[in-house]
């Protein structure tokens, strides 16, 4: 630990060496523990010290970046998909019903249909109450109140709760079903297209 | 080059040209903007009191036509399109695709097809024209020619074509249905999600060849310009009852028809949602036959009453 090099030390410190200088007060490991401690002699006088000081810092920060995981490029992914092969896919389709069920797609029209059937609206609410409008119960526990418009409901007076829900059972059964269609016909309308297409090729 | 520099001067003067455009010039370039161009919506859905922000992505990879939409609010519910088959990814279920040329439930298929197929049904009038999405856009009116069905404005984008608005309209202006556009930015490349898109493996397109076909059902009327699309008999979703289906469309409004036995709880004979919904139910002998569609329900009532075998 000469004087020279304490001074040397204390000059990077202060930000008065050029860059040389520097590199070469890196290398030099002896010096680092200097540069620290006058790191921390002038952070003390200047009232910067933290409330606890961790001394060995350079140490365990060389340590944490050793045990960090080396970044390794992601290998570059090979396409396989080329457009003849998107078109040949289509040969060895999966029945869809087989594989989960009509029920799942069905469950993905019923929001739709909640839409649709909470605001039916019936005639017998009429005969009970002068606000029918708040009579109804929406089908699918929402509390839209009803009614842009009331189709005449035959005998409806004489239908139980227990007959009122099955009915609205029913109606959302069709209007889900309504709903699942048009995802599925919208491709039987290309199926009818290009066997046209093809046809078209072939002469 | 020549050849090139007249393309873009035809390319650079629609302004001039456009005073002088019929409205089935406007629709036909919004088909043809919907179709090519590659673009990024942001959009909200209004139906009766539902509201829906949803973002539309368009472009084409390889000559194929890549679309992209995403519900922004509630649970995650993702449709993906890469040239004719659609994937449908919700967080309920796995994801399964189906053949189809558009993504069902935003704009109607019809206005990326054939705008001319449509042209028995409905007339096509221009509009005023107002600012939408900060963008100067034009009205065109696609009205119906008889009161069987609901009609249509749609406005275009000056620049671009693509819609910004679309109502759906009862016979009296009552509003059904409405789409706005808040953000349209048209793009100059796919962008990133499109191709990502097209290089994911999507599920096996459905296969439909299980539909059992139907028997041979007639309607002894129609309204003007709907056709027959799919005959079959299934077993409705949620009930399980075995149906007879007909599926009839004219270009904008679907309607679905069933013939089942009558079942131990009446069907209403006419009911009408807020969002245009509508369902018809007519009983003959031991049958009943039901009718859905977004039209006005005498128009169910009429083609249930004139459904026949052949």
């Amino acid at each position: 630990m000469d004087k020279l090099g304490q001074e040397w030390v204390s000059a990077a410190v202060d930000g008065e060496t050029d860059e040389h200088a520097l590199a070469e007060l890196a290398a030099d490991e002896g010096s680092h523990r200097q540069w620290r401690d006058y790191h921390m002699i002038g952070d003390a006088m200047r009232g910067e010290l933290p409330k606890s000081i961790n001394l060995d810092l350079s140490a365990s920060i060389a340590d944490a970046i050793d045990k960090e995981p080396r970044i390794i490029a992601p290998a570059r992914r090979v396409d396989s998909k080329k457009p003849e092969l998107a078109i040949g896919g289509f040969a060895n389709v999966i029945p869809m019903f087989k594989q989960f069920g009509q029920y799942a797609i069905a469950a993905s029209v019923a929001l739709f249909a909640v839409v649709g059937v909470q605001n039916y609206s019936q005639q017998s609410a009429i005969d009970v109450s002068p606000l029918p409008v708040l009579n109804t119960r929406p089908l699918v526990g929402s509390v839209t109140p009803v009614s842009l418009q009331t189709g005449p409901v035959q005998a409806s007076q004489s239908l139980s709760n227990v007959q009122v829900m099955e009915q609205r059972q029913r109606i959302n059964a069709y209007i889900q079903d309504h709903m699942l269609q048009q995802r599925l016909n919208n491709g039987a309308k290309i199926d009818d297209n290009s066997k046209l297409d093809s046809n078209l090729a072939d002469h | 080059m020549r050849l090139i520099l007249l393309a873009l001067l035809v390319f650079n003067s629609p302004v001039i040209a456009q005073e002088d455009l019929s409205a089935k010039a406007w629709l036909d370039n919004m088909s043809q903007a919907l179709r090519e161009q590659e673009f990024k919506m942001s959009l909200i859905q209004l139906q009766a009191d539902h509201i829906r922000p949803l973002v539309y992505i368009h472009g084409k990879i390889e000559d194929q036509e890549v679309a992209f939409l995403e519900h922004l609010n509630g649970p995650p519910k993702n449709a993906v399109r890469v040239g004719t088959t659609v994937t449908f990814i919700e967080h309920d279920q796995p994801a399964y695709s189906v053949r189809a040329n558009r993504i069902q439930g935003i704009l109607p298929p019809a206005f990326a097809a054939d705008i001319s197929k449509l042209e028995s049904g409905y007339q096509f009038v221009l509009g005023g024209r107002s600012r939408l999405a900060g963008r100067p856009s034009q009205l065109v009116r696609i009205i119906p020619k008889d009161n069987f069905r609901y009609g249509y404005q749609v406005w275009l984008d000056m620049e671009s074509y693509l819609p910004l608005r679309y109502d759906m309209l009862t016979q009296d202006k009552q509003l059904l249905e409405q789409i706005l556009v808040v953000e349209l930015l048209v793009l100059d490349a796919p962008p990133a999600i499109l191709i990502e898109a097209y290089k994911q493996d999507w599920p096996a397109v459905a296969s439909q060849s299980k539909r059992d076909v139907g028997d041979n059902w007639t309607f002894n009327w129609l309204p003007e310009g709907f056709e027959i699309l799919v005959k079959d008999s299934h077993r409705l979703m949620g009930s399980h009852e075995a149906v007879e289906y007909i599926a009839l469309s004219d270009g904008m409004a679907n309607i679905s028809v069933y013939v089942a036995r009558v079942g131990d709880t009446k069907m209403p004979e006419e009911l009408v949602t807020r969002n245009g919904l509508s369902l018809a139910t007519e009983v003959v002998g031991n049958f009943e036959v039901v009718a859905v569609g977004k039209v006005p329900t005498e128009t169910l009532t009429r083609i249930a009453k004139s459904i026949g075998i052949q």
